[in-house]
């Protein structure tokens, strides 16, 4: 299958619940999809034998109520969906990346810092396990549902509520304690 | 309390742990008698916060910065940021760039397939095969060090292209060079398929089907080694591999044997792809200029690096430090696969399964926490490792 | 009874052992988080074409047996407190050699969030081994080096 047949196959499978689709590059199309909605369409690509999961990634959108850096980092977005004196509440967009050869079908769940969680899909690829744990611990977003929620990469006395992901943190504010194993 | 290993007999210290020595262990399995019953894994020794670093630097200086996320992949780090960036910049680079760098990025293959062989040997106990591949692979690192000035971390991409041309005498050097490998590579290939230790150690061991490597989603050698046609060079050719076409290696058996052999035959594939670039290089310069602000834009440029698929996500907001890099290194595919096989074998295969993926070999230290009905043990990877060679006898 | 030798004895034995280290130190290796460029080249040292053991030095895996640790890497917040363990397990007399230039100062990732920084901040270093990485020559001298300042003790 070539990649414009691939994007339009991955298109039409995802039809019922795209909200809505954008193009950033060639060979990619991303489509928007509610929470509710995301297994289902995971599974639709799946059952379609439509490539594999290559990355769970997310991208954080802090709102106007959190500190703001120079201000030119404002001016120059021309992204609606951003940040607006009009929308002040964050959000973190997570991307589901399938591949088929070199198309790329981006699945992107928004869900914003009052209500952040997303569904695990574990249960679909046991192996999105890894890629969960570091999307809770780096951005603080509940993967309802996940098997495993310890640390994948920070270390375990790190403090509750630090995420280093998130565009606002800037460091530890104390020393990390030592871990039990030295006496 | 642990017991001193006497001579050619090793002693696996038993009783209940201490409770207060929670020795952060890098994988967990679930033991039962010698069959592991569950298996996790927790990374973590390793993580610098990379991806957060990137976010204040800016675009030339997180060049330097990826590259130095893996020094046995330096180059496939580079190459795939600098892809992406000039993908955003909307720039296009001249041939011979790409062709250097793809020269690189197969040399990188070579001398990475030769480290892991060395290091898979040593983790069966055939520490004879460890040191004539590194021996053999200083031929490579003698190339890499003549054409870019380094044997680690060579840094030959620039936002734009290379830094380094290649002269009509390294052609002739890497064109020996490839002589001589090729030649001792056949010998490897035989040992791994005849050698009846070997074999006693590989075959059948760590299975894993067509179905369940699609499903886990493995990449590179670990699942071409099960039969599945996943390889970026020859799905999504980028760089220099449209003009020169990479051949798919497969192997339908899926066990430990199939991933050497598949690994073995790639590397006559590299061979003979760099001779061929190095013969036919496009003539023209070696980079163009690319602005200091990256315009607005999200893409994702994904490589072949040695171990399987890299995955980069680069975001920019027009400024001259990125927005969000997120790096995916193969390896992350690879664990949550391999994890899953060691359940069902036995403990004495799993250093040789694990080394099978060919993870970032790091550590010699990684501990290992064997949760045992009751009991809770800590054994460092060399205990574990002489375990399955022990066992093997 | 109370084993306290002379003074001229003490000396004699401790010359003994002064040789006896200097000619066949055993060295434990850790990567404290490095990318690996400078652990291979470590092994690389180990190969046939640097063969460092014709040095008498051998590398072997647990510090209680250890002379030498031979130590990578920006100092993770993970392995950090290992570090220091295993620098603990050592018995005395202990040196350590700091590879590459993550171990003296970060090297490239200076002010990422998870990093120590140097080998020195966490443990006492007796010899640094600069480089991005080190070549196996570097690291033998820097080996070479802290032998030759154990003989002058």
């Amino acid at each position: 299958m070539d990649t414009e047949t691939a994007l339009n196959t991955a298109e039409e499978i995802l039809k019922p619940w795209t909200r809505s689709v954008t193009i950033p590059e060639p060979n990619r199309i991303v489509i928007s999809i509610s929470r509710k909605d995301l297994k289902t369409g995971i599974k639709a690509l799946l059952d379609a034998h439509w490539g594999y999961l290559s990355c769970i990634l997310g991208v954080d959108f802090p709102g106007n109520p959190a500190p703001q850096p120079e201000e030119k980092m404002w001016e120059r977005l021309n992204e609606s969906e951003y940040i607006s004196p009009s929308k002040p509440e964050g959000m973190i967009r997570v991307h589901y990346v399938f591949c088929h050869g070199a198309a790329c079908v981006t699945l992107r769940v928004a869900p914003h810092y009052s209500n952040l969680w997303v569904p695990s899909i574990c249960d679909l690829i046991p192996s999105a396990t890894l890629m969960e744990r570091e999307l809770m611990e780096m951005f603080g977003i509940r993967v309802e549902g996940t098997p495993d929620t310890t640390h994948l990469l920070l270390p375990d006395m790190w403090p509750d509520g630090e995420y280093p992901l998130r565009k606002w943190w800037k460091g530890l504010d104390q020393e990390l304690p030592e871990s039990e194993l030295v006496d | 309390m642990e017991a001193k290993p006497k001579p050619n007999k090793f002693v696996v210290p038993i009783g209940p742990q201490h409770p207060a020595l929670k020795e952060p262990g890098h994988f967990e399995f679930t033991v039962d008698g010698e069959v592991v019953t569950g298996a996790s894994v927790r990374l973590g020794y390793v993580h610098r916060g990379i991806e957060k670093g990137t976010e204040s630097r800016n675009w030339v200086q997180n060049l330097y910065l990826l590259e130095r996320i893996c020094g046995i992949c330096s180059h496939v780090h580079a190459m795939a940021y600098s892809l992406g960036v000039e993908k955003l910049a909307k720039v296009t680079i001249p041939p011979r760039a790409q062709a250097i760098r793809t020269l690189a990025a197969e040399l990188e293959r070579i001398h990475s397939h030769l480290l892991w062989l060395g290091v898979a040997a040593h983790e069966g106990g055939f520490d004879t095969l460890f040191m004539y591949s590194w021996r053999d692979r200083e031929v490579v690192m003698d190339l890499l060090e003549m054409i870019t000035g380094n044997r680690v971390n060579y840094s030959v991409n620039l936002l734009g292209g290379v830094k380094y041309d290649i002269t009509q005498e390294q052609v002739d050097a890497l064109r020996k060079g490839m002589d001589f490998l090729e030649q001792r590579s056949h010998h490897y290939l035989k040992v791994v398929t005849t050698d009846e230790t070997f074999l006693g150690r590989t075959r059948n061991v760590g299975l894993m089907s067509f179905d369940q490597a699609e499903l886990l989603g493995a990449l590179g050698p670990t699942a071409r080694a099960s039969g599945v046609q996943r390889d970026v060079r020859v799905d999504a050719p980028y760089a220099a591999y449209d003009l020169y076409p990479v051949k798919l290696i497969t192997d339908p058996r899926g066990d430990l044997e199939a991933r050497f052999v598949v690994r073995i035959n790639e590397l006559f594939e590299s061979y003979r792809l760099v001779r061929e670039i190095s013969a036919n290089l496009p003539a023209g310069e070696l980079s163009v200029r690319v602005p200091r602000r990256i315009p607005e834009g999200e893409v994702i440029s994904r490589v072949e690096a040695p171990r399987g698929e890299l995955f980069y996500f680069l975001r920019s907001t027009g400024l001259d430090t990125p927005d969000r890099i997120k790096v995916r290194t193969p390896s992350m595919g690879n664990w949550a696969s391999v994890m899953t096989l060691t359940i069902g074998q036995n403990l004495a295969d799993v250093p040789m399964i694990l080394s099978g993926i060919d993870p970032c070999f790091s550590c010699n230290d990684r501990m290992v926490r064997l949760l045992r009905p009751g009991v809770t043990q800590t054994w460092s990877w060399e205990e574990l490792r002489r375990f399955g060679i022990e066992h093997y006898k | 009874m109370d084993l306290k030798l002379d003074s001229p004895w003490q000396k004699v034995l401790n010359e003994i052992k002064s040789w006896a280290r200097i000619n066949s130190p055993w060295a434990i290796h850790y990567n404290s988080g490095s990318c690996n460029g400078c652990d291979i080249e470590i092994l690389a040292t180990l190969t046939p074409r640097y063969d460092v053991e014709r040095f008498g030095i051998k590398l072997q895996g647990s510090p209680r047996h250890a002379d030498v640790l031979i130590c990578t890497g920006p100092v993770t917040l993970q392995s950090r407190d290992r570090l220091k363990r295993i620098y603990e397990q050592m018995p005395e007399p202990k040196f350590v050699i700091a590879v590459g230039s993550c171990a003296i100062s970060g090297g490239v990732f200076q002010g990422c969030y998870n990093i120590v920084g140097s080998i020195g901040d966490v443990i006492p270093v007796n010899v640094y081994v600069p480089g991005c990485p080190p070549r196996p020559e570097a690291i033998i001298n820097g080996v070479v080096q802290l032998l030759e300042s154990l003989k002058k003790k």
